[in-house]
């Protein structure tokens, strides 16, 4: 099929211009509620909403560590899935059974392979254990 | 006298699609609220918004009206700057992700062109109807699309309440967990596709099958980190309210709640318009390969093309809604265990499959791979290690897991917990 399209910087001249209408909306919307809406403050009103209960301390306080090593193992992840697209891209166009796709095979299955090592560390240490 | 190039022609036309079709999301998103109301009403034997115009069809507008004009309060100890941030932060990426998203193929404007007195002589202008024709397209989406984790953590944050705290925590952990098979099913596409242009993934399934033919474990995962992507029910953790009240927009009122749940939806409309590109084909009809739909073609095929694929989303965000008034919601634990343990070694597993079928040139028979991926899994799952029972028992003296002698069931219990 034909493909008609712009090339270079200036086909991501549209994405500016919605990023620009879309921050448009979200500031209009915003400002034009804070004027319209009736406004009054309290000491009362400004506690935190606790189911009822008058809040005891702030809520800044040290959360369960699963959380930072959950996001450490999503990053060894994701960087991974990052690396692995421009070799879809790549890969697919080699002839098939060609001695150069068995190498970027074997190569991106060695790659695998190290961050599936990782994956299996994580599992026996519980990392995906939440309960 | 001025006459433009197909190039300013395509760049003009491109940012008239998008201002057109932004206003038209906004305006489905508000009515898909009210579908919502409906389609649950209809589920679950009620009648549903009535009242408000005929049908209750303006039911959207006074909704709308009602955030306006509420109070737009900011409770004390908030962190002020990022709580005002975080509905921006949430709704801005919802709104950007569809520029990419090709809604019809080429047409040809010729005719229009002339009538302004700009056309240059001899020239085809040809136009297709993308936001933004980049050829990073897919990129663009599933980098879009994660950015909201930000809003959705910052509030929580930023709400000073501890249970918006715990609720964009949630939200967070499950936002970066499910983004792993996402972009792992992509990867399988892109394997198919041979490119990451929406137009060129498009017009490999206008000649050939659809994606979902050729790949449906791929396309399952990925309908299911959509709904997870967008926190959406039965992935409603962030805002579960028998647990965490409202989750991390308890604290939010007015115009910046609104905010939020417009996001949801935008975020599902945008999560609709990619499926049907990666996997329906965008505007194809058929879904075998064979006749369909012509990539290039006048104005009105431009229309009946656009129509086929908003058809397609509406089904699609139709059946997500559905979902959500079927399913019971998933506990936290089970959530990320299915990301984890489930969906991340499966979709791996279909990609490597994708590359070696490749690598076999064995292009045609994917559906046999994917069906082959499917039996391994069956196959192999009763030997994957089991889970212990998660729900903590209280022998409480008296119920039925107390150990009292010649109780059956407290003895079953002391039993399985000992051994």
């Amino acid at each position: 099929m034909t493909i008609l399209a712009l090339d270079g910087i200036i086909s991501y001249l549209p994405v500016g211009v919605i990023i620009l209408m879309a921050t448009a909306f979200i500031v209009a919307n915003l400002v034009l509620t804070s004027i319209i809406g009736p406004s009054a403050q309290g000491a009362v009103k400004g506690l935190a909403y606790e189911s009822g209960m008058d809040p005891i301390g702030s809520a800044r306080k040290r959360f369960n560590v699963r959380f930072y090593i959950l996001a450490m193992t999503f990053l060894v992840f994701d960087v991974e899935i990052i690396f692995l697209y421009p070799w879809a891209v790549t890969f697919s166009k080699l002839d098939p059974r060609s001695p150069e796709s068995a190498l970027f095979l074997g190569r991106i299955m060695f790659f695998i392979a190290t961050s599936v090592v990782a994956y299996v560390y994580a599992w026996k240490k519980g990392v995906f254990r939440w309960d | 006298m001025f006459t433009a190039t197909p190039d300013q022609v395509q760049l003009v036309f491109s940012i008239i699609v998008i201002a057109v079709l932004l206003h038209v999301f906004l305006g489905a998103c508000a009515y898909s609220i009210m579908l919502e109301r409906k389609l649950s009403a209809w589920m679950q034997d009620r009648v549903g918004p009535n009242r408000v115009g005929p049908k209750g069809l303006f039911q959207p507008l006074a909704d709308g009206l009602k955030f306006l004009l509420k109070e737009d309060y900011t409770p004390l100890g908030v962190d002020k700057a990022l709580f005002t941030m975080a509905p921006g932060l949430i709704m801005l990426p919802a709104m950007i992700g569809f520029a990419v998203v090709p809604f019809a193929g080429l047409i040809d404007i010729t005719g229009l062109v002339s009538l302004l007195g700009i056309a240059q002589a001899n020239t085809i202008y040809q136009v297709s109807v993308v936001g933004a024709d980049i050829n990073i397209g897919v990129v663009y989406l599933i980098a879009v699309g994660s950015l909201g984790v930000f809003g959705v953590t910052l509030g929580g944050w930023a709400s000073n309440n501890k249970w918006s705290f715990l609720g964009g925590l949630r939200a967070g952990a499950q936002m970066i967990s499910y983004e792993i098979p996402m972009g792992l099913s992509l990867l399988a596409i892109i394997l198919i596709s041979g490119s990451i242009r929406p137009m060129t993934i498009i017009g490999g399934q206008l000649d050939g099958a659809w994606n979902l033919m050729q790949l449906p474990v791929a396309a399952v995962i990925f309908y299911t980190c959509m709904l997870a992507e967008s926190n959406r029910a039965p992935f409603d953790m962030a805002e579960c309210e028998s647990e965490l009240v409202g989750g991390y927009h308890t604290e939010y009122s007015s115009m910046r709640f609104a905010l939020f749940f417009l996001a949801e939806y935008f975020h599902m409309i945008t999560g609709a318009a990619f499926f049907t590109m990666l996997f329906l084909g965008g505007w194809s009809l058929n879904p075998f390969g064979g006749w369909d739909l012509p990539v290039e073609g006048a104005w009105w095929m431009g229309l009946i093309q656009f129509g086929v694929v908003a058809s397609k989303m509406f089904l699609l965000v139709a059946f997500a809604m559905a979902i959500r008034w079927t399913l019971p919601r998933f506990r936290f634990d089970q959530l990320m265990r299915l990301a984890w343990e489930g969906m991340i070694p499966v979709s791996l597993f279909v990609m490597l499959m994708v590359s070696f079928f490749l690598f076999m040139g064995w292009n045609d028979y994917m559906w046999a791979g994917s069906l082959g991926c499917i039996v391994v899994i069956y196959l192999i799952l009763p030997f994957m290690p089991q889970q212990s029972d998660p729900n903590h028992r209280i022998r409480l003296i008296g119920s039925r897991f107390s150990p009292v002698e010649g109780d059956s069931a407290g003895e079953q219990f002391s039993k399985a917990s000992s051994g």
